[in-house]
């Protein structure tokens, strides 16, 4: 049996790879996305790990829900950069300032 | 020989989310994240959750990966651009992920369960069935509430793809086949009665 | 739990060899081929010529639609293999909420059939 410590370390590494992402590419709105999925891809390696050692299913229950959230999280994300690009013929988030006062 | 599987796919999901977030195409980013989501399935077959594994492979690798693909491919961004200020916002963004490492890191090591936490399980796994059985005993009746909320949620982003992203564009031609079949041959057919030598 | 484990041996195999036949194939290339380049060799001539803008094509939106609609299926079909898996253990109230659930998902479908989101035009 593997320590749990280990998935937990491998976890919260993805987690601060995502955050980390999100700062490095504040311009990229997709690369963005794609740190947003590694945040949850970390949270449901947690949710799946802490099932599994506790003997519990509902953490897997939940992770399944989590998936089905980020899916549509993403195709919903992904539709408003398609309506944004086709609004601005650019992705860059500097660009999307027209309601600051 | 488990922990060596581990290590593997600890390395190579650490590895390759690395490179999503540093790749200069991306493309390539998606590809990384691709090979992110393959160690992270191995993980879920590690702890005996295979069918979050597999579902994994089939959402995120089958479809949310040819999504991504797609937005990279239809829009024709000047991707160069797009990298620049990464140096402007690097020190801000180690801080940051250093302390929320550090943070998580604290707070999980020696990790240990309570021993009242063994005693309130609401669904026990049962290791003589099936991971898949197992979560289909409990997610459509136990879960009802939550399993419709993930059907509205779906329904919302069908809906809101499609209201977002749908322009219907007047100048195509479209095939009405209910009004083709419902065509009246008295209305579309005139008989003429034409004497010979005559014409219209 | 190693017996669960020991099953997924022949997959582990399976991609063991797959990894190792694709790398034979790209690295003996390497290896075997004669290359000695030039300048000459390595420019655009006869009717090649240098590209004059990026070979990336704009895609069509209906690609993505589609792409979408994929996806939201999928995961609806993601949701049908437990369902039917462990059919029998789960009564009337799994059965009604499964069709609850289809009954939603079918709204969504008529109104992108009505919307003409699966057309082609």
């Amino acid at each position: 049996m593997i320590p749990i410590e280990h998935f937990l370390i491998v976890s919260a590494s993805l987690f601060v790879i995502g955050v980390f992402g999100i700062f490095l590419n504040r311009k990229n709105i997709i690369i963005i996305l794609m740190s947003i999925e590694l945040i949850l891809a970390s949270v449901n390696i947690n949710f799946v790990v802490f099932s599994s050692y506790l003997g519990d299913l509902v953490g897997q229950v939940f992770a399944m829900f989590i998936l089905t959230v980020a899916a549509a999280e993403a195709a919903i994300g992904l539709a408003i950069i398609v309506c944004f690009y086709r609004l601005r013929n650019s992705i860059f988030i500097e660009d999307a300032n027209t309601m600051k006062g | 020989m488990a922990l060596y599987f581990f290590y593997f796919f600890a390395s190579t999901a650490i590895l390759s989310s690395f490179f999503v977030i540093f790749a200069n195409n991306p493309v390539h980013s998606v590809l990384w994240l691709i090979v992110t989501f393959f160690s992270v399935a191995g993980f879920f077959i590690l702890v005996g959750a295979e069918f979050l594994a597999l579902l994994l492979m089939i959402v995120y690798v089958g479809a949310l990966a040819v999504l991504f693909l797609f937005v990279v491919m239809m829009l024709n961004i000047n991707f160069a651009g797009l990298r620049s200020g990464v140096a402007q916002y690097l020190p801000f963004g180690i801080l940051i992920g250093l302390v929320i490492f550090i943070e998580l890191i604290l707070a999980f090591v020696p990790w240990d369960f309570k021993e009242q936490s063994f005693n309130n399980l609401s669904s026990p796994i049962n290791l003589s069935e099936t991971n898949t059985v197992a979560l289909g005993k409990v997610v459509y009746t136990d879960y009802f509430l939550l399993f419709q909320c993930a059907g509205i949620i779906l329904l919302i982003a069908m809906i809101g793809s499609i209201v977002l992203t749908l322009r219907s564009r007047p100048d195509v031609k479209r095939q009405n086949i209910t009004e083709q079949i419902f065509r009246d041959p008295n209305s579309s057919i005139e008989v003429k009665d034409i004497n010979p030598g005559e014409g219209i | 739990m190693t017996g669960y484990l020991e099953e997924y041996f022949p997959l582990v195999v399976f991609f063991g060899l797959s990894l190792a036949f694709g790398l034979i194939l790209m690295l003996a290339p390497l290896v075997t081929a004669v290359s000695n380049p030039d300048n000459e060799k390595n420019s655009a001539y006869e009717c090649g010529f240098e590209p004059f803008e990026s070979a990336r094509l704009k895609f069509d939106i209906r690609f993505y639609l589609v792409a979408i609609l994929f996806v939201i299926f999928d995961l609806e079909v993601a949701f049908l293999f437990p369902w039917a898996v462990g059919f029998q253990h789960i009564g009337s109230l799994g059965f009604w909420s499964m069709m609850l659930f289809l009954l939603i998902l079918t709204i969504g479908f008529l109104y992108e059939w009505k919307k003409g989101a699966l057309e082609w035009e």
